[in-house]
């Protein structure tokens, strides 16, 4: 009886620590910018899934495209369903790990992140810059980088070449807090 | 004679165009659907919703998604994020959660709104995280 007791209250402690060491934001923002002289495009998603795991600095992040807002109507329609093909692919996933995430502190300190990128049923290996700052409480991240549209097989047609940059801006903003059920 | 029959040639011409740059122009600027003056496509509790994507993903989201869902439940947390409101739904499930994000206008209405409370809100599904997300939510019904 004693016995599984010790094993359990051990099992209870060692939940809760691990609980302790995820740190998740089910609200952050993800936008994307692609600018040429004819038009600007943006859109923007606010329900990004981020969970990083305070032990090791690894992250795992979760993107619904149909999720990406744009202004204008017409081309969140394209948006899904030519180029990213929404029904098809729902989601983009990123893996990866936060590197020297042990040195990171209350300051505001500049990180490379390395993973992999899947979207549009296609991976790639990618490293991002992020300015990271963590407390006991939060692990804020923000950075920006650049993807290619033809590593992720989306395909512009000749008629919009000119609308639609082949490079697009991706930001992110996320604000982890511990994660607790 | 011929110089008349010309004039009016230019003059259908111009209007064909005028027409088609119109046209053009209000295809280019559709405006988005208005989820407050549609009726919903589906209509389910919080409970079932969840149910359906945690059972069969792939199967809910060929049901749901960019569907206009309309869901009951009881309201578990209200959360404000770079002023855009969200209400989180209570489920018997103790890790995922329906949550809705209210349009701009519902977000800015001073309504208050209060976890422990009966609500039904429609908006657009745009899939399954953690949590069923619904977008664009109107509030239709607050108990």
């Amino acid at each position: 009886m004693k016995a599984i007791s010790t094993v359990l209250s051990c099992l209870f402690l060692v939940s809760f620590i691990s609980a302790q060491e995820q740190f998740l934001t089910k609200k952050g923002m993800i936008s994307f910018f692609s600018k040429t002289p004819i038009e600007n495009i943006k859109a923007e998603n606010n329900q990004v899934l981020s969970i990083v795991d305070a032990s090791n600095g690894q992250m795992a992040i979760a993107i619904l495209m149909k999720s990406f807002m744009f202004d204008k109507a017409l081309m969140q329609e394209h948006f899904n369903e030519n180029y990213v093909e929404s029904d098809k692919y729902p989601k983009a996933t990123f893996k990866g790990t936060i590197l020297d995430f042990d040195k990171i502190t209350v300051l505001e300190t500049f990180k490379a992140i390395n993973g992999n990128l899947t979207m549009h049923g296609i991976t790639k290996e990618i490293t991002i810059e992020a300015s990271i700052k963590k407390t006991s409480n939060a692990i804020k991240m923000t950075g920006d980088f650049f993807i290619n549209l033809a590593d992720f097989g989306v395909e512009i047609p000749p008629i919009v070449k000119n609308n639609i940059s082949e490079k697009i801006k991706i930001s992110f903003r996320f604000q982890h807090i511990p994660y607790k059920k | 004679m011929n110089n008349k029959k010309v004039k009016r040639r230019i003059s259908i011409l111009l209007i064909i165009g005028i027409l088609g740059l119109f046209i053009g122009y209000k295809i280019y600027n559709k405006p988005h659907l208005n989820v407050a003056r549609e009726s919903a496509d589906i209509r389910r509790t919080a409970n079932m919703l969840l149910a359906d994507f945690s059972t069969d993903e792939t199967k809910a989201n060929t049901k749901y998604l960019d569907k206009i869902v309309a869901v009951k439940g009881i309201i578990s947390s209200v959360d404000l994020e770079s002023e855009k409101r969200s209400i989180t739904l209570l489920t018997t499930d103790n890790f995922g959660s329906v949550i809705c994000y209210l349009t701009e206008d519902n977000s800015q209405n001073s309504m208050p709104i209060k976890a422990g409370q009966a609500v039904t809100l429609k908006g657009i599904c745009t899939g399954f995280l953690m949590d069923v997300i619904l977008v664009k939510c109107v509030i239709t019904d607050l108990k």
